[in-house]
């Protein structure tokens, strides 16, 4: 991998709460084109560090790098101008307003025009399969529909990179199978993905390379296929006990309601 | 080889496909209102507005009544900007009411500048002093933003009271009375009524632009989530700055009209509370806070409520009539949460929703 092809370089960032060492020394880069999945057990760290590359937090150490200049100094909405997009871990629809209009605000920032903005969004819904929720106000959708309106605000940005954090979490199968197809589109079209997942079978699916935090330390990379067999990676989920018993990771590890 | 030019191209192909959705091809219509109907809205809106003024022209009792409703309409509205579509709820309103106030009443009695000419310069300037003030408040939120636009309040009512050589202080500021339409001094009550109306209107007209702008939407994702905002490229500060400017700049018209419509201030009218930078906020959340008739509707029902009362009981029960309009606040907070507006808002949704049911 060479460094002029990374479009997210992140150079030992460290992020302290208190006494809480939430990030440690996490160096990872994302080359254009290329899906990179974070896993890790609950609390690892893995919002707090996509935090950290969104700029809602700053670390308390280290470089994030974007295109090859640092933007460790700039706020998320100039991080979000340069090209990175962002789901939320719990979805935060704009509930007073409806679905055409919660992705009109994110369309909004390359069409200065009502109508621009309007048409861009409405192309964004009808690519996400939303169309037909446009005037649904965003407080009425079910849980599925908000993650994926989250997902429609971010790609109405136009964004080089997407940073989905956990956006199957309460999906049923179905959903996930569903969701999973639409971001392999979007990726056939050239997007670049960092997502937090708990859901192995999406991870196994849908990446090119996985981490692994632990304790907000990076302990694995490599692909998924690796990860999920290292010895490494189940002790941090499953305990010390399993070592050696040449267990797989279950399908999912998520241990959310 | 993956060149963004060639990604842009694809995916802008590739966004026309549409995928297969459940139900039928998407509504266009009523999703966002077009031009047209939003204009066309507010003509009807301002028609029915204009009907009174109209009607009750020769009643001198009533035309002053209708001359403040408008009056407190428009300056509401304008609060409405910041407070009802950003969010923020500001109740130091009065402080830029006091700067368009003082100051047209200063130029004019000084130096005899007409109003019309100095009111937009001094509204520039009380939006500057609102950026100024507000740059360090926005990191407050909720309640506490509140609390402390209420404090620029007090403490303006004091500087107001010991600036006496640009104020007046507590003796307060009189404008002679020079009757000429280039004073903005008019013989009629009628007349003052007509320039309200032409208040309430623009910023209502100003509401209308907004609501379909990029700053207005703008104002609307702040409110709602200010991560979610950031996370969209929205520059949060900047537009809550933008916002509280131009809110600010007409309700510092508004201070101009006043001064020159009742000729006498001194700082009780410009900063007592239930009067000026909590009513503006009341009218609206009356009304409607968020909503672009609703701040007018609120007047429209509060300000001659309120004379009415004051009228009635003033003699037998003095202060019974501040007691009964807080009643019907209490009651309007907690059983209309969007005003009027908003009551007839879902109104007419569960009318719709029965109807589609009877087609079925």
């Amino acid at each position: 991998m060479s460094s002029d092809q990374a479009m997210l370089r992140v150079d030992k960032v460290g992020k302290q709460f208190g006494g809480l060492r939430a990030v440690d020394d996490v160096s990872l880069s994302v080359r254009k084109g290329e899906i990179v999945s974070i896993i890790g057990p609950n609390g690892a760290g893995k919002t707090t560090f996509f935090n950290l590359l969104t700029g809602q937090l700053a670390p308390s150490e280290g470089e994030v790098r974007f295109d090859d200049r640092s933007i460790n100094a700039l706020p998320p909405h100039a991080r979000a101008r340069l090209g990175m997009g962002r789901t939320f871990q719990i979805a935060k629809p704009l509930i007073a307003l409806n679905v055409l209009e919660n992705v009109m605000i994110g369309a909004f920032m390359q069409a200065g025009a009502l109508s621009a903005a309007r048409d861009q969004a409405m192309a964004v819904l009808e690519r996400v399969g939303m169309a037909h929720l446009a005037p649904r106000r965003a407080g009425e959708l079910t849980l599925s529909e908000r993650r994926r309106l989250e997902v429609a605000r971010a790609l109405a940005l136009q964004p080089q990179i997407v940073l989905l954090d956990e956006v199957m979490a309460g999906l049923n199968q179905s959903e996930v199978a569903h969701e999973i197809e639409l971001l392999q589109e979007l990726h056939a079209q050239g997007l670049t993905f960092l997502i937090i997942e708990h859901n192995l079978k999406v991870v196994r699916a849908f990446s090119d390379r996985v981490v692994v935090l632990d304790r907000g330390r990076l302990i694995a990379e490599g692909t998924a296929d690796e990860i999920l067999s290292s010895p490494v990676v189940i002790e941090a989920y499953l305990g010390a006990g399993h070592m050696g018993s040449g267990r797989e990771l279950p399908a999912s590890v998520t241990n959310e309601g | 080889m993956n060149s963004t030019e060639d990604i842009m191209r694809v995916r802008a192909t590739a966004s026309t496909r549409t995928r297969p959705v459940p139900a039928g091809p998407a509504p266009r219509r009523d999703v966002i209102a077009s031009a047209g109907s939003a204009w066309g809205k507010y003509l009807v809106g301002m028609a029915i507005a204009f009907a009174p003024f109209v009607l009750l022209i020769d009643d001198s009792h009533w035309i002053n009544i209708i001359a403040v409703t408008y009056l407190m309409g428009g300056l509401a509205a304008a609060w409405n900007i910041i407070g009802g579509f950003g969010g923020q709820f500001s109740l130091g309103h009065g402080v830029f009411f006091a700067i368009g106030a003082y100051m047209t009443g200063g130029l004019f009695i000084s130096f005899g500048w007409s109003p019309w000419l100095t009111m937009l310069p001094i509204a520039v300037l009380a939006g500057g002093v609102a950026m100024l003030l507000s740059w360090p408040t926005f990191r407050l939120r909720g309640p506490f933003f509140a609390i402390a636009t209420l404090a620029f309040n007090e403490v303006a009512f004091v500087l107001a009271n010991h600036l006496e050589s640009l104020t007046g202080g507590p003796r307060g500021m009189m404008i002679p009375f020079k009757v000429g339409f280039v004073n903005m001094i008019f013989r009629e009550r009628w007349q003052y009524a007509l320039l309200m109306f032409c208040f309430a209107a623009l910023v209502i007209g100003i509401s209308v632009w907004l609501r379909r702008s990029r700053l207005g939407y703008y104002l609307l994702a702040v409110r709602e989530d200010e991560d979610a905002a950031r996370a969209a490229g929205i520059n949060v500060l900047a537009v809550k700055l933008q916002g509280m400017a131009l809110s600010a700049g007409l309700t510092s018209i508004g201070g101009t009209l006043f001064t020159m419509y009742l000729r006498y201030i001194d700082p009780p009218t410009l900063f007592t509370l239930p009067d000026v930078g909590v009513k503006f906020a009341l009218l609206s959340l009356i009304g409607g806070i968020g909503t672009i008739a609703g701040p007018l509707l609120g007047a429209a029902l509060v300000i001659p409520f309120e004379n009415w009362l004051r009228a009635e009981l003033a003699d037998s029960l003095p202060g019974v009539s501040l007691a009964i309009l807080g009643l019907v606040m209490v009651l309007a907070a907690l059983f209309m949460k969007r005003g009027v507006m908003g009551a007839f808002e879902d109104l007419m949704k569960r009318r719709r929703g029965a109807k589609e049911r009877g087609q079925r």
